[in-house]
C-alpha cells in the first residue's frame, strides 16, 4: 500500500509542484497571493483540449492514451497560458501594483479567478471533457505499485520542468535576476536589473508551468472548469510548506502535498483528500511561517 | 563643468512633505564630498534621491553635463553612478559570485571578468569567499563586497550611505581607506557618514545638513577646525 501511496501521491505532487512554482514566484516578486494562479491551469488544460482536437485524432503512442497531438497542445497550450497570465498582468496588477496595496491586489486575483472561471463555463459549459476515451492500462512497478504509462510519463515531464526551472533559475542571469528582484527589489534596480522585465518573465514562466500541470491533471483526471479552484489549495499550501519565494521549497511542498493526499485516501476516507492540504498548510503557518526552505514568511 | 552637479533639489518620499529642502553641490572626478550631519538631517535621502531611489520634486541632478531626473533607477549605473545603500546592500541568499555576477551583467560579455577580476583585487577576501552566500559574510565583507558590487560597472561617481556603520572600528579605517583607492582611480565619491572623524580624515570637503538644507559646507580639513561646526552639528566632538 506504501508503494501505491508514493506512486499516486509523486504523481499528482509533481503537478502541485509545478503549478506552485508560479504562485510562489509571484508571492515572493510582487508581495501578494494570486488567486487566479489555479485558473492558468484550467485555461492550459482546456487551451490544449481545443489544439489537440484541431490537430486531429492520432494514434496513441505506444501504451499511452494520447498520441503526439497532445504533446504539441501542451507547448503550445503552455506558451498561450504564459500569454494569458502576462496580459492578465498588464490589463490588471500592473495597474494595481502602482498604488502598492496589497490587500487590492489580492481581491483583484479573486475577482479575476472567478471571471477566468466564469469565461470557461461559459465557453466550454460545466461538464467534463478528458484528452482521450481510451482505457489506460496500469503497469505492474513493483508488488503493490501500479501505474498507468500516462501517470509516469506525466511524471517524468512535470520532473524535466521542475528540473528546468530549477537549472534556470540558479544558472542563467535571467535567474538570477529573478532571486535578486524577489529578495531585494530596490537593490535590484541599483545593480541595474530591469524589475518590470523580471516581472514579465516571472507572469510567463508561471502561466507556462500551470498550464502543464493543467493539462497533466486533465491526462490523469479529467478536463472541467473547477479543476484549477479545486488545485488552488494544495498550490498554495506546497507554496507556504517550501517557503514563500522558494522554487525548490514550491517542488518540495508539492510532492510532500500531493502523498499527504494520497495517503489520507486509505487512511481517513477520499473525502478528507482536500482537508489534508489545509491541515498541512495550518500547521506549517503555526509552526514555522518562514516554511521549510526557509522564504518569505507567508 | 562638474562631473556630477545638483542644483536646488527638494526631494522626499511623500508629495508636499520634503526631506531635503534645496540641496546643491558639486562634485568632480577624483573627488571625495562627505555629507554630514545630525540624525534626520536628510543624508541618507539626499544620497537616494541621487540614486533614483526617493522620487525629488524640484531641482536638478546631472551627471557629466546631462541630466538624471528621467533616468530610471535601474538605468544609472549605465549612466554613470553607483549607489551602496546603507542596510540591505547585497544579496544574501545569493553567493558572492552571483553579487558580483549580476553587478557585471549591465557590461559587455568581454569587459565582466576583467571587472570582477580587478573587483576582488581591491577586495582579495572577497576571492575566497566567491562560494559562500552574502548572508553569510562578516559586516566588514559585506560592506567591500556592496562597493565591489557597485564598482564592477566602472561608475563614474559612487554615491556610499553610511559604509561604516555597524563595522568594528579597525575595519572603518579600512572600508574608508578603499574608497580614497577608489578616488584614486577617478571616480567621484559622494560618502553619507555618522562617523565624523574618520570621514573627514579621507574626504577632500564636507558638506553639513541640518533640516535639509545645507548648514556649512567647505573642505574637509576647515570643518574639521571649526569648532563652532563641531559644536552645532558634529554631536559637540569636535574631530581631530
Amino acid at each position: 500500500m506504501i508503494g501505491q501511496i508514493l506512486i499516486d501521491g509523486i504523481t499528482s505532487g509533481a503537478m502541485i509542484g509545478l503549478g506552485a512554482i508560479g504562485l510562489t514566484l509571484t508571492c515572493g516578486l510582487l508581495r501578494f497571493a494570486n488567486f487566479a494562479q489555479g485558473e492558468f491551469a484550467t485555461w492550459g488544460a482546456y487551451f490544449a483540449l481545443l489544439i489537440a482536437g484541431a490537430l486531429g485524432g492520432a494514434a496513441p503512442l505506444g501504451p499511452l492514451t494520447f498520441g503526439w497531438p497532445l504533446l504539441a497542445a501542451l507547448l503550445i497550450s503552455m506558451g498561450l497560458t504564459a500569454l494569458l497570465a502576462w496580459s492578465l498582468d498588464a490589463v490588471l496588477f500592473r495597474r494595481l501594483r502602482r498604488h502598492g496595496n496589497a490587500i487590492v491586489l489580492v481581491i483583484a486575483s479573486f475577482g479575476a479567478s472567478l471571471a477566468l472561471r466564469s469565461a470557461v463555463e461559459f465557453l466550454f459549459g460545466p461538464e467534463p471533457y478528458y484528452y482521450s476515451r481510451d482505457i489506460a492500462m496500469t503497469l505492474r512497478l513493483a508488488p503493490g505499485m501500479r501505474a498507468t504509462a500516462d501517470q509516469l510519463v506525466v511524471l517524468a515531464l512535470a520532473l524535466v520542468l521542475m528540473l528546468a526551472m530549477h537549472l534556470l533559475l540558479a544558472r542563467t542571469p535571467l535567474g538570477r535576476a529573478m532571486r535578486a528582484v524577489s529578495e531585494n527589489p530596490d537593490l535590484a534596480r541599483l545593480a541595474g536589473i530591469d524589475a518590470a522585465r523580471v516581472v514579465r518573465a516571472t507572469w510567463l514562466l508561471g502561466g507556462a508551468l500551470a498550464a502543464a500541470a493543467g493539462v497533466f491533471l486533465g491526462v490523469t483526471v479529467q478536463v472541467r472548469p473547477a479543476m484549477g479552484f479545486e488545485l488552488l489549495l494544495p498550490l498554495f499550501a506546497a507554496a507556504i510548506l517550501g517557503g514563500i519565494g522558494s522554487v525548490p521549497g514550491a517542488m518540495v511542498g508539492g510532492l510532500v502535498i500531493g502523498i499527504a493526499e494520497a495517503a489520507a485516501v486509505p487512511l481517513a476516507g477520499a473525502q478528507y483528500r482536500a482537508a489534508v492540504a489545509f491541515v498541512v498548510m495550518l500547521a506549517m503557518l503555526l509552526v514555522r511561517p518562514r516554511g521549510l526552505f526557509g522564504g518569505r514568511a507567508a | 563643468m562638474s562631473l556630477l552637479e545638483v542644483r536646488d533639489l527638494v526631494a522626499g518620499y511623500e508629495p508636499g512633505l520634503p526631506i531635503v529642502r534645496g540641496v546643491g553641490f558639486a562634485l568632480d572626478a577624483g573627488e571625495i564630498l562627505v555629507l554630514l550631519g545630525p540624525n534626520g538631517a536628510g543624508k541618507s535621502t539626499l544620497a537616494r534621491a541621487v540614486a533614483g531611489l526617493v522620487p525629488v520634486a524640484e531641482g536638478t541632478v546631472m551627471l557629466g553635463g546631462g541630466s538624471l531626473l528621467a533616468v530610471p533607477a535601474h538605468r544609472r549605473i549605465g549612466a554613470g553612478l553607483g549607489f551602496v545603500p546603507q542596510s540591505g546592500n547585497v544579496f544574501a541568499a545569493l553567493t558572492v559570485a552571483e553579487n558580483l555576477a549580476i553587478a557585471a551583467a549591465v557590461l559587455p560579455r568581454a569587459a565582466r571578468a576583467g571587472r570582477i577580476a580587478a573587483a576582488l583585487a581591491l577586495f582579495p577576501d572577497l576571492a575566497a569567499a566567491r562560494g559562500r552566500a552574502a548572508g553569510l559574510l562578516s559586516g566588514g565583507q559585506r560592506q567591500m563586497l556592496a562597493i565591489a558590487r557597485a564598482l564592477i560597472p566602472a561608475p563614474r561617481v559612487m554615491a556610499l550611505d553610511e559604509p561604516s556603520a555597524g563595522l568594528a572600528p579597525k575595519l572603518v579605517g579600512t572600508v574608508l581607506a578603499k574608497l580614497r583607492e577608489i578616488a584614486a582611480g577617478g571616480v567621484a565619491v559622494l560618502l553619507v557618514e555618522q562617523n565624523v572623524r574618520a570621514a573627514l580624515a579621507v574626504a577632500d570637503r564636507a558638506m553639513v545638513l541640518v533640516e535639509g538644507r545645507v548648514a556649512h559646507a567647505g573642505t574637509a580639513a576647515a570643518l574639521r577646525d571649526d569648532p563652532r561646526v563641531a559644536a552645532l552639528y558634529l554631536g559637540g566632538v569636535r574631530a581631530a
